[in-house]
């Protein structure tokens, strides 16, 4: 775009560069176009001409069959809105087609791509796309720079096969997509890609909120935590919790599973990791060729993608997270993968023995070592199972509930206790959980499925049994501490009661 | 509260002449501003505009286009130091570009650009077509300035050269989409876009930047 | 084109209560200072000096608007020429002389393109301010000169720019002037400028990667003085999205003397 700087003096170098950087623009509104519309080629006007199917994460639009290119016709709409960061956590999210991230774009390399940016009049800023796909300046920033209540429109053909990070590029950049505009496109291979049976859209970003992690209300922007890379959320998809509980991606055993995954940031890069799995082939940097088998946590850099395939063996649910593990435990970016199907206790057996262990001095394997070790687990069992010798108050029941609580039932019913509405009932100030010790117990032990009211709410959801799980002395101290925590108080539970329990059906 | 109750009565009275208004309704031609010289059927081949015509009252009934540049209710003075209204352009094609004098590199080369259009248009055209330079600096582009700039750079009839007060100026850049800007050693800083307007005055063509487009530039001419 | 009874009460009203364009808009002095651009060419002066001029103490409301535009028939909704306002000019007004429900007569006129108001001004015997005229007088806080160092102001600007654009703005003057008396210019509305189409650089990072690296010191941030100031960047960004004729749902402006 700039000419050789070969002039003779600096001055006709600066009026040179002045000169060429700025073409007038020209809303369509006003009396000519910007730069007209281009001229194509008869070869490309030949083309098929189709509109682009958009989807909404964490959903991807169905492969392109088609074995040639064609004129693609892609309407995306830019909006300013109010939208759930948190529960009871509230942010305004500069979007791209009103999700974040936005919507998912899928063509074929060598398609001829002509691009509406639709900025929605009630927008506060102008607003842009830098896609990492297009090849040109800009990535059609500089094309697609679009005030409030107008629409801009650029032609691009998909050179490079790839998954790519679109953005928006408007100064502030980090704050535009801190505020959520971004989002991916896939310019498939001309050959497809492999076929899978589950595709899902999924990207990280970070939100540099005035509030602390959690804090109630409608949230601003904060400006230093940004410039300080300290934000308080990094989450999936836009929200905590977009992707866990009935929200959650699902697959089958046996299935392959395909996950677009991209960073927004505008900060943070991501160690994708699903817990449980194994990615089996891996398109590092959402790159075209799989170069990578078997690998455990990738490397996502922000402004990149990445494109992991696995094949679900066993039910469950996996949970996707960032690595970098405050991240998921204590910033939101966790998701949930839930695997229906039938067991294989080969591939996977679930908890066999849980068993005391003291360590030996005996020479290892030898038969009085083994006896020694069945006394010892019998008599640690018998001390486990009775309150008395084990010396615990109710609080230490509290404690240890505690722990287990926030190592089990956090995920499903929160670390207040107040469950996720729609989803998982409260326990906290639970109507149906104090109302029955009995059944409190025998839910935890048995599981519940089918619908459940609670505080006036129905739940119908599924908690599964837990009694393969705990012992009856963790049971026990759990339901000593829900039943004692969040303002509920009640008397501590018996291990004998919950022993009672769990032998009622056997 | 005086003032208030003043102000109720400028509205009363507001209130009022609106209702003459509507007794009478002003013709829509009224609203609009002042006139071109001759509607563009009439007369062929108008006398070039260096010699400025005197308008003719008469014929400036007939109101501008929606899109016409030419409502643009702005004067400006010519190389001559007469007045030039815009407007008089009408019903010829018009190349037009905003400049400065001084400038060493972008705007010599615009007007070079310009004069090879001119030279290669088919005659007919060439005796239409205008070429109109309107000057960013209003300070020190002074009438024998762009007198002598005419002499210079040899420009013949049909170009019409032009300055302005800072306001005209603005508002014309505006509407063609320049951007410009005084730099602290009185140069400017400016885009460059030579647009082409019909015989109406609206715009049809616009080249952007100081590579190539000729042809199109040409062609929108001669449309 | 009767004048009905509501637009006539609409007026009464407006005088009556004394909104809007009942009460005029006083005038704060702006005292001189200096102005340094967000991103500047080597060849300006790293400080723009701003001579003290007056300002409007608050944006111009629907109600004065009103008034201009039943004084200014070719300013009408309806009469307008494109060239000069695009199609969504006072597009939320209920008609060509009511401002309705959605444009309270002491809210901010938004939707108003360059042209209508430097025309307003020049109705007014004012102007419309320069970029560095605007930016001198905003650069104050509530009780400091410096308002990039008052947290409280700093809150409410980012307060604001965490909201969408509401469906109706409330109305003018009535938050916490500025150390000069000048109400709401941060948190109400964008406000035209008189050069609004002087910037160079685009504020659309990318489109300015071309730049002479000499000549901005960089693309986009990287030319800027102060690179934390990101409500200065938003201003940019959106003067160098206009074009003249256009209008948004958050573009209003005040007038200079």
């Amino acid at each position: 775009m700039m000419p050789t700087p070969n002039l003779p003096t600096k001055a006709a170098a600066l009026l040179l560069g002045l000169a060429l950087v700025l073409p007038a623009l020209r809303a369509s509104e006003g009396p000519t176009e910007t730069q007209g519309r281009v001229n194509l080629p008869p070869d490309v006007l030949a083309l098929p001409v189709e509109q682009a199917i958009l989807t909404a994460p964490p959903h991807v639009p169905p492969p392109i069959t088609r074995q040639h290119a064609a004129r693609v016709v892609v309407h995306l709409e830019v909006r300013e809105e109010i939208m759930r960061l948190a529960d009871g956590v509230e942010y305004t999210f500069w979007t791209y087609g009103g999700t974040v991230p936005g919507s998912f774009i899928r063509i074929r390399e060598g398609d001829v791509v002509e691009f509406h940016l639709d900025n929605h009049p009630s927008s506060k800023l102008p607003h842009n796309i830098d896609l990492h796909a297009v090849t040109g300046p800009g990535g059609g920033a500089t094309s697609t720079f679009t005030a409030p209540g107008h629409s801009s429109q650029f032609t691009f053909k998909a050179l490079n096969p790839g998954l790519y990070v679109y953005h928006c590029a408007t100064a502030p950049v980090p704050m535009h997509i801190g505020n959520g505009m971004y989002g991916l496109i896939l310019v498939e291979p001309k050959g497809g890609l492999p076929k899978v049976d589950r595709e899902y859209y999924v990207m990280q970003g970070e939100f540099y909120t005035t509030g602390r992690y959690g804090e109630e209300g409608l949230q601003s922007f904060d400006m230093a935590k940004a410039i300080d890379e300290r934000p308080p959320y990094v989450v999936f998809n836009g929200a905590v919790g977009s992707l866990v509980g009935d929200k959650a991606v699902t697959a089958k055993v046996g299935e392959t599973v395909r996950i677009y995954f991209g960073v927004g940031g505008p900060n943070v890069t991501s160690s994708f990791h699903v817990i449980g799995e194994i990615f089996d082939k891996l398109w590092p940097e959402g790159g075209t060729k799989y170069v990578q088998e078997n690998v455990q946590t990738t490397l996502v850099p922000s402004g990149g993608a990445t494109i992991v395939e696995f094949k679900v063996d066993v039910p469950g649910t996996f949970i996707l997270v960032d690595h970098s593990l405050t991240r998921a435990f204590n910033k939101g970016a966790l998701g949930m993968l839930k695997v229906d199907g039938a067991e294989d206790r080969v591939i996977y057996s679930g908890k066999e023995v849980d068993a005391v262990y003291l360590g030996s001095q005996a020479e290892a394997g030898s038969e009085s070592s083994r006896r020694e070790a069945e006394l010892k687990a019998k008599i640690a069992a018998e001390i486990r199972s009775n309150p008395a010798i084990a010396g615990l108050t109710k609080e230490m029941q509290i404690e240890k509930g505690k722990q287990v609580y926030m190592g089990l039932c956090f995920a499903c019913h929160q670390a207040d206790g107040k469950g996720l509405p729609g989803a998982f009932p409260p326990l906290a100030n639970s109507d149906y959980m104090l109302a029955d010790r009995d059944r409190a117990v025998r839910v935890v032990l048995k599981g519940l499925s089918g619908p459940v009211t609670v505080n006036g709410v129905t739940f119908n959801s599924v908690m599964p049994p837990q009694e393969a799980v705990l012992t009856d002395q963790q049971v026990a101290d759990v339901m000593t501490y829900v039943f004692n925590a969040w303002g509920n108080s009640g008397d501590a539970f018996k291990v004998d009661h919950v022993k009672a329990i769990r032998n009622e059906t056997r | 509260m005086h003032l208030k109750s003043l102000l109720l009565v400028a509205l009363l009275l507001t209130g009022r002449s609106l209702l003459a208004g509507d007794a009478a309704p002003p013709s829509r031609a009224s609203t609009l501003l002042p006139e071109a010289p001759k509607p563009a059927c009439c007369k062929p081949a108008p006398k070039p505009a260096c010699c400025p015509a005197t308008p003719a009252p008469a014929e400036a009934a007939l109101p501008f286009t929606a899109e016409s540049l030419y409502q643009l209710d702005v004067s400006f003075t010519d190389d001559t130091g007469k007045a030039f209204n815009l407007g008089e352009l009408r019903g010829r094609p018009v190349a037009l570009n905003l400049f400065f004098a001084s400038c060493g590199y972008a705007c010599p080369l615009t007007v070079t650009d310009l004069l090879s259009v001119q030279a290669n248009l088919p005659a007919d055209v060439r005796e239409r077509a205008v070429f109109v330079l309107v000057s960013f600096d209003t300070e020190r582009d002074t009438t024998a300035v762009l007198a002598q700039y005419r002499q210079q750079r040899q420009l013949d009839g049909n170009w019409i050269i032009l300055r302005g007060t800072d306001d005209a100026v603005r508002e014309l850049a505006a509407l063609v989409g320049v951007k410009y800007k005084r730099e602290a050693d009185g140069s400017f800083a400016h885009s460059n876009v030579v647009t082409i307007l019909n015989a109406q005055g609206e715009i049809v063509h616009q080249r952007l930047g100081l590579r190539g487009g000729l042809e199109e530039t040409a062609a929108a001419l001669a449309r | 084109m009767r004048l009905t009874v509501p637009r006539f009460t609409v007026l009464l009203l407006a005088a009556a209560l004394g909104l809007g364009a009942a009460e005029p808009v006083a005038l704060v002095t702006i005292p001189a200072g200096t102005y340094v651009p967000l991103q500047r060419s080597v060849k300006d002066e790293p400080e723009v000096k701003v001579a003290a001029f007056l300002l409007d103490a608050r944006p111009v409301t629907n109600g004065e608007f009103l008034a201009f535009v039943t004084a200014n028939p070719k300013w009408r909704r309806s009469q307008v020429s494109r060239l000069f306002a695009d199609a969504s000019y006072l597009e939320h007004w209920a008609g060509d002389l009511e401002p309705g429900p959605r444009a309270p007569l002491d809210a901010p006129v938004v939707r108003v393109s360059w042209f209508a108001a430097r025309a307003y001004a020049r109705a007014h015997g004012k102007r419309l301010p320069t970029t560095a005229e605007w930016e001198l007088a905003a650069a104050a806080g509530y009780t400091r000169p410096d308002g990039a160092n008052d947290e409280e102001l700093s809150r409410d600007l980012y307060a604001w720019l965490a909201r969408p654009v509401p469906a109706v703005h409330r109305a003018v003057a009535t938050g916490r002037p500025n150390l000069h008396g000048a109400y709401d210019l941060h948190g109400l509305v964008w406000e035209w400028v008189d050069d609004f189409n002087t910037a160079m650089v685009t504020g659309e990072s990318r489109g300015d990667s071309g730049l002479e690296r000499d000549l901005f010191c960089g693309a986009g941030a990287v030319g800027a003085k102060d690179t934390s100031n990101y409500a200065a960047f938003m201003r940019s960004a959106l003067r160098s999205s206009l074009k003249a004729n256009n209008t948004t749902t958050s573009l209003g402006f005040r007038c200079a003397k």
